[in-house]
């Protein structure tokens, strides 16, 4: 039977040319994955994802960020950014994941809810929000960056996207959020699948013009009449209320590394892996000592060696450890507490304290009415009562807000209110980062270790991936752009577009 | 109706015969097999006659003359009537009307062929046997490459032919069995991080099966391959049932004893230690179990890894007390029967290995029956059906140290013997607690005896390959021939680390279940005639379908509960399994030759392919393509007035256009798709974009085109021969996995651009300088050399861009395709020089390293091979030299030794120190250079070796006329018997541990083996 039907496919073959592949676009579907895939698993995905794995929250986040801006501190040599060395694989980490792991998806999912009859209008809402989230941490990060072209390799068939300025991409990041927000309304959203808000309209919202208000004042010192606009916007709309509006990701203890918060698969030996090399930095546990500051024993559990906290000064190495006055061995300083980098821990992307800290600057430069004081106050109990989403035990009263603010009273000062949003970013480090880019607060004391890639001064940003060089011919125009060479390893001090 | 006339005319010489003498003889072949219908005429003469059913014959012929015996496919002889019985037994050879199998297992006159094609006696694979049947090719065929690697029993191999044609796709050839394309694929293996080889395709046929092999080698040969041919084809044709009286039996057996051969020549002055000092406390001692930078050795006694202390010397040889010899029993009973309509051939075959690796070994059964039919004049029928059953014993691991015990078997500094570290002698290589018993503090370095003993990598494959095939001869010289051909395997493999394993304490696992299928409808129509005397024709047309099919089930786990409980259902964390892909191919072709006076051959082939790989979702995608190939033949010998010396010229040209798998034989490639990921969070499902590169638009399969000419001669009456051949093949449109900006979503997408040539030459000369009829002397000498060249990688540009294709474990060395250079260079960094070529040493005294530079191709552009056969009456003895060069080798065994302190040049110095390093440290100085300065450890792989030794006897049924045999066969055969010359310290050159496109590294493989072997061959 099956001759007789050969016998017939062949000499259908002699006489019609075309039929010779009859059936062959079906043979050729894969049949153990989906052609198309329901909006809400991928945008669990990337929510997931952008929450990030160990490989970018371990070099990006932690090993260069929060070393820069001083939280933590460290002798091990490969923590490059407590010396401020060029670690090009450390410093391109975000990059190098993002765009695959991120960026991606995201487009893919807002091409299919635009382009998709009927597709819900309040998912795309949440999409174009998202994505911004996304692009954000990147153009902070890294300054001009694939954004109009990025992730569409497959889409639009651009194998190697421009660059685009800094300034296009904030300008374009606002609009997306005000667009975004419009959406909002026509539709019923991801539902449960939306990880951060289980699909709660008013909170995305709320989070979408906090966000508005974060990219906004970040233009503060670049094109102060943008930001000025912006903020006034983010604020009319409607910020976030309190701490049950911050944005963040449960995560779960497995059973795949995708679930588990990627800085606690770092730091979490619990988890039969665990990277012992950070420190509380001495600039933290000086300035929550000279304060009192109550979330110190959240931060950090002290020595092991005994006695009281004690932080390890940034820049030193095994041997320069040995005559540091102030302890020798690592194990005279604070470590971190293990009860917030669990590999169950949530992820921070914004907070409640955060965004009162910023209307607070913004009413002290005149964009936005109503009390600066009282956002700052509002700021600085969120940011300590926010560790209880960490665990229960971390809860802070309000009695010990109240005398904390009673002994650091509100001082209409740009650099105090650049202290509490330094300290409420803890863990969010690309967040911290930024901040301080753009304020220049808290001014830290930069280490000068020998042999430093930056001139013994913080490193205004992280680098893009060597791979770039020579890959994608629309790198030369960005660097050209920014006046950057192509020798990374000197680059980590040029500014960017919005760091005046 | 040659047979007629020849009786007819035996009757006229016998009716006028005067003073004669009548002579008799039996004519049988090599093996002792009557021939049945020889030519035996008086020379000079119209008197003959012909061999009966039993090879015999009587003639009358006149005193003195001498009588000539001649049959198709044999070589003449002619013996002198002295009265005494001319029992005689021809040599098969050369003879003008030869047919030689083509593709699509068309007999063609070899004189038509417009290209190589290279037949092997399946003999010459049986008498030396290698446990993989196609390494037995090595050294035997012009510009073959048969590369050995380094993986043990059951290890797969590389061969290409003409070079390697394809970037980063298969380059080797398509094997054909009875015109059954069969399955090669490597189904794994090790790579940097380690692994095993998990085995190929053709290693598990059985050499005794195998009647003949034919290698089609160029463009035009195969291009009835079309998609499949770019790298050559293999034909196999497999030993058919005879017509005789009665059932024949033939059983042969063989014993094969081998054992490493150990280049092994590291120091044997220092024992275990740092810093010039040996330990002096456990803890030490452990730490620096790897180290052989210690004190002189002087027979103190110093402490060792396991507290115990032992005199500080040389324990002499560590790899034969951890090899031990590897045995091979092989028994093959055949039966073959039949007579003029019906024949059948059935064999059973066993062969069972214990390899030199500890604990490793493999069984494998094969069962053969192939019966043809002529059922009347018109319709005939071939059913051959093979079933194969393997296992193969732990696997062993390559590479990588983590549960390599190669690894570790060859890195002990002198003064540790091997046995000690044996632990537990029920349970090798456990401690006291049944953990791994741990000689040194790295954990990832796995003590020998637990990996061999505890670690496991099983695995079994039940294959069956069977065709059926049906003719029908409608008039004269028009048919039509069906074929269906079916290749069907599944492969289960277990891969373990045990509970207790220093590295992973509570072990881990994973099993896998691939089922496989390819199945091929073939029809053909032809025509084969001779139209007038002068001009003969053959043309056909035909289709073919092909589907293929593979998926693989399996799971893993790893942290067994319960401990030593070894089985997935222990595992506390799991995860499944499942790989699906499928594809079809579909195509008509056809060929096309006209003889003129048989002298003047003219051919063409067409083939078009449709391919479902490259049919998109709305099927507008170009998804065909088409092939062709063009040859003239011309038998100079036959049109020209040639000197009469000249026995056989005949000159070829051919140009052949083909396609290679890559992409054909890859589904889904072209269509986004989404996967769902993990187990979910909280309960959502996640899913998103399946693909990591970018869905190609537009894929063909590459193109090869190739011309080819070749000369082919014969002189003083066939004894000596030529066979000349050029070729200049350029690959275009090769399929690359180009890197793109990740800020694309992607990292890399799939594209058609690399372009790669090969050009070479393939001269065989074959001759017999010494021919009597007791003793002949057979030499042929065999020479290949293909110059390739990577022309343009990922732009149209010669612009030295590069695909660094592996990476060795030492994380120094490369191996790279570059722009204008041949395929797979070995990158590594070389010494930094001043200008007078001196080494330029830092401040410390230590070599600084230079640039990152091609040090030389992994793969060898010349091969040689030289085999030389003594006949003397029934006693034969042949060798083969086999010789390859040009190549390069990255010795990571080496940079180990240098790690280490184990290598020789490492003695230097530890006297007085080198330079501004003191002798204390000079450790310092070698490690600076290690995993540094890769340069130090590239080296030469050019090789000449003995390959084959083969010593046999035929006893012939006249001298045990008594016993039930009509013959029997003793041989004695070596493999690898010495390696004559070799330039590489510490290793044997054939030494990779991959078949994949990265060629020349090599760190901590099985070693090489010499075999002697025993051969007992009787039939009935």
């Amino acid at each position: 039977m099956k001759f007789l039907k050969y016998i017939i496919v062949v000499a259908a073959c002699l006489m019609f040319n075309t039929s010779c592949d009859n059936g062959f676009d079906e043979l050729n579907v894969n049949p153990t994955a989906a052609n198309e895939i329901d909006p809400k698993f991928q945008f669990s995905w990337t929510q997931l994802r952008t929450s990030g794995g160990r490989y970018e929250n371990w070099r990006a986040n932690l090993i260069y960020s929060s070393m820069m801006m001083q939280h933590f501190a460290s002798t091990c040599g490969y923590w490059s950014g407590d010396k401020y060395s060029y670690n090009g694989g450390y410093s391109s980490s975000l990059f190098d994941r993002a765009y695959t792991e991120q960026v991606k998806d995201v487009q893919d999912l807002i091409n299919t809810l635009e382009t998709k009859e009927g597709a819900d209008q309040a998912m795309l809402g949440m999409a174009k929000i998202w994505r911004v989230v996304i692009f954000q941490r990147l153009t902070d990060l890294y300054g001009d960056i694939p954004y109009f072209q990025a992730g569409k390799g497959f889409l639009e068939g651009i194998d190697f996207p421009e660059y685009d300025a800094q300034e296009t991409i904030y300008a374009d990041m606002l609009e997306e959020l005000e667009e975004g927000i419009a959406l909002l309304p026509n539709g019923s959203g991801f539902g449960g699948a939306d990880l951060v808000y289980a699909g709660d309209a008013d909170k995305w919202k709320r989070f979408a013009y906090s966000m508005m208000l974060r990219l906004a004042m970040r233009l503060s010192e670049a094109d102060a009449g943008t930001a000025q606009a912006w903020t006034a916007k983010a604020v009319a709309g409607g910020v976030m209320q309190s701490n049950d509006d911050i944005a963040f990701i449960q995560h779960t203890n497995g059973p795949e590394g995708i679930n588990m918060n990627g800085i606690g698969e770092v730091l979490d030996k619990s988890n039969g892996f665990g990277d012992d090399c950070p420190r509380l930095s001495n600039t933290l546990v000086d300035w929550m000592t000279g304060t009192g500051d109550p979330r110190l024993d959240i931060f950090g559990v002290t020595p092991v060696n005994g006695g009281a906290h004690n932080g390890l000064p940034n820049g030193l190495d095994d041997t320069s450890i040995q005559d540091n006055p102030t302890g020798t061995s690592t194990d005279d300083f604070s470590s971190f507490n293990p009860t917030i980098v669990q590999v169950s821990s949530p992820m921070f992307f914004q907070t409640y304290a955060e965004t009162q800290l910023l209307v607070a600057e913004a009413i002290k430069r005149g964009w936005a009415d109503g009390s600066a004081e009282e956002h700052y106050n509002n700021g600085v109990r969120a940011a300590m009562q926010q560790w209880s989403i960490y665990d229960a035990s971390l809860a802070v009263d309000d009695a010990t807000v109240d005398a904390y603010l009673a002994a650091n009273p509100y001082a209409d000062s740009f650099e105090q209110i650049g202290w509490q949003y330094w300290a409420a970013t803890f863990l969010n480090e690309y967040e911290t980062y930024a901040n301080w880019r753009r304020t220049g607060y808290p001014s830290l004391t930069p280490t000068n270790y020998p042999g430093n890639a930056t001139g013994g001064q913080i490193p205004s940003r992280m680098v893009y991936p060597e791979s770039e060089i020579g890959l994608n011919p629309n790198l030369d125009a960005a660097l050209a752009r920014q006046g950057m060479s192509t020798d990374f390893s000197n680059e980590m001090i040029v500014p960017v577009w919005w760091d005046k | 109706m040659r047979n007629y006339l020849l009786c007819l005319l035996f009757l006229l010489g016998t009716m006028t015969a005067l003073a004669q003498q009548r002579v008799s003889g039996t004519v049988t072949d090599s093996d002792g097999v009557p021939l049945i219908g020889v030519t035996v005429i008086e020379t000079g003469t119209n008197n003959g006659t012909v061999t009966d059913l039993d090879g015999n014959f009587s003639l009358n012929v006149s005193d003195g003359g001498t009588v000539t015996l001649s049959y198709v496919g044999y070589e003449s002889q002619t013996m002198v009537a002295d009265g005494s019985a001319m029992n005689v037994s021809l040599a098969s050879g050369v003879a003008l009307d030869e047919v030689v199998v083509t593709a699509l297992g068309i007999e063609r006159d070899k004189k038509a062929i417009a290209y190589s094609a290279t037949e092997v006696d399946g003999d010459n694979f049986s008498k030396a046997r290698a446990m993989n049947v196609i390494q037995s090719l090595s050294g035997k065929v012009a510009g073959v490459n048969v590369a050995s690697t380094a993986t043990g029993a059951g290890g797969s191999t590389r061969v290409t032919i003409r070079g390697n044609s394809s970037i980063s796709g298969n380059n080797q050839p398509l094997y054909v069995v009875d015109g059954v394309p069969i399955d090669n694929t490597n189904l794994g293996s090790a790579g940097m991080w380690g692994g095993q080889d998990w085995g190929d395709g053709i290693s598990s046929l059985n050499p005794d099966d195998i009647e003949s092999y034919t290698i089609l080698k160029g463009n035009a040969a195969a291009a009835l391959y079309g998609f499949r041919a770019s790298n050559g084809v293999i034909l196999i044709t497999t030993k058919s049932g005879k017509n005789r009286q009665g059932i024949g039996v033939e059983f042969n057996t063989q014993i094969r004893s081998e054992n490493i051969i150990n280049h092994l020549d590291f120091q044997d002055e220092y024992g275990h230690g740092r810093r010039g000092v040996a330990p002096t406390t456990q803890e030490e001692a452990l730490a620096n179990g790897l180290y052989a930078w210690g004190a002189p050795l002087d027979g103190s006694s110093v402490i060792q890894f396991d507290g115990e202390s032992r005199p500080y010397s040389s324990v002499g040889d560590n790899l034969g007390r951890f090899y031990r010899t590897g045995t091979t029993f092989s028994n093959n009973l055949a039966l073959t029967g039949g007579n003029e309509k019906y024949n059948f051939r059935f064999s059973g075959a066993a062969l069972n290995n214990e390899d030199v690796v500890p604990n490793s070994g493999l069984d494998r059964y094969t069962f053969t029956t192939k019966t043809n039919a002529q059922f009347n004049d018109k319709l005939s029928a071939n059913i051959g059906v093979t079933y194969i059953n393997e296992g193969v014993q732990n696997r062993p691991r390559l590479s990588d140290s983590p549960g390599n015990a190669n690894y570790t078997a060859w890195s002990l500094p002198a003064s540790i013997d091997i046995d000690d570290l044996k632990g537990d002698p029920d349970k090798l290589g456990a401690n006291d607690e049944g953990f791994e018993l741990q000689f040194n503090d790295n954990v990832f370095v796995t003590n020998p005896w637990w990996g061999t003993h505890q670690f496991q990598a099983n695995s079994t494959k039940n294959r069956m390959i069977g065709n059926v095939q049906l003719r029908y001869e409608f008039v004269d010289g028009l048919y039509a021939r069906g074929r269906v051909g079916l290749d069907r395997y599944n492969a289960r493999r277990t891969n373990l680390t045990p509970y207790g394993t220093a590295f992973s304490a509570f072990g881990g696992m994973d099993e896998q279940g691939t089922e496989f299928q390819e199945l091929n409808n073939e029809l053909i129509l032809g025509y084969d005639k001779d139209l007038t005397d002068a001009i003969g024709l053959n043309i056909f047309v035909g289709g073919n379908q092909l589907r293929n099919k593979r998926e693989t089930i399996g799971g893993n786990g790893n942290n067994f509960s319960v401990p030593f409980l070894h089985t997935l259902n222990n595992a506390a964390n799991r995860s499944t399994i499942f790989n699906f892909s499928e594809f079809q191919n579909n195509s008509i072709f056809g060929s096309a030759e006209i003889a003129f006076n048989r002298a003047i051959y003219l051919t063409a082939t067409a083939r078009n392919d449709w391919f479902s790989t490259l049919t998109n979702a709305d099927n507008t995608s170009d998804n065909d393509n088409f092939y062709y190939s063009v040859g003239a033949s011309a038998v100079l010998s036959d049109v020209l007035n040639l000197p009469s010396q000249i026995d056989f010229a005949k000159l070829r040209v051919s140009y052949g256009e083909v396609g290679g798998v890559g992409a054909a034989e890859q589904p889904y490639l072209l269509g986004l798709n989404y996967g769902i990921f993990g187990q979910g969070h909280e309960g959502n499902p996640l899913g998103g974009v399946n693909n990591g590169s970018v869905p190609p638009i537009g894929l063909t399969p590459l193109t090869s085109q190739e011309f080819e000419v070749g000369l082919d001669f014969r002189l003083f009456q066939n004894r000596l021969g030529a066979d000349f051949a050029f070729y200049n093949r350029q690959t275009n449109n090769d399929i690359l996995n180009a890197a793109v900006s990740p800020t694309s979503g992607y990292g890399s997408k799939v594209v058609n651009i690399g372009k790669m040539q090969n050009v070479g030459i393939e001269l065989l000369l074959y001759g017999s300088p010494v021919k009597t009829s007791d003793f002949r002397w057979d030499v042929s000498f065999n020479f290949a050399q293909n110059n390739n060249k990577v022309v343009s990688l990922l732009t149209d540009e010669d612009d030295d861009e590069n695909i660094r294709v592996e990476e060795s474990r030492t994380r120094n060395a490369y191996i790279e395709h570059i722009e204008g250079l041949p395929y797979s260079q070995i990158m590594g960094f070389s010494y930094e020089r001043d200008e007078g070529g001196n080494i330029v040493f830092d401040g410390d005294g230590l070599p600084t390293r230079g640039e990152l530079m091609p040090l030389g191709t992994g793969v060898h552009p010349t091969s040689i091979g030289i085999n030389n056969t003594l006949t003397f009456k029934d006693l034969s003895l042949s060798f083969l030299i086999d010789s390859k060069s040009g190549g390069y080798i990255y010795a990571a065994t080496n940079a180990y030794g240098y790690f280490r302190g184990l290598h020789r040049n490492t003695l230097d110095g530890r006297d007085a120190g080198i330079g501004d390093v003191s002798a204390e440290n000079i450790e310092d100085y070698y490690q600076s250079i290690a995993f540094n300065i890769s340069e130090e450890f590239v080296e030469k792989a050019d090789f000449v070796k003995l390959r084959e030794l083969v010593l046999s006897y035929r006893l012939k049924k006249s001298l045990i006329p008594k016993l039930p045999f009509e013959s029997i066969n003793i041989g004695l055969a070596g493999r690898n018997l010495w390696l004559i010359s070799s330039s590489v310290d510490n290793i044997d050159p054939e030494s990779t541990y991959t078949v994949g496109n990265g060629q020349g590294l090599e760190m901590f493989g099985v070693p090489q083996t010499r075999s002697i072997q025993l051969n007992l061959g009787v039939k009935f």
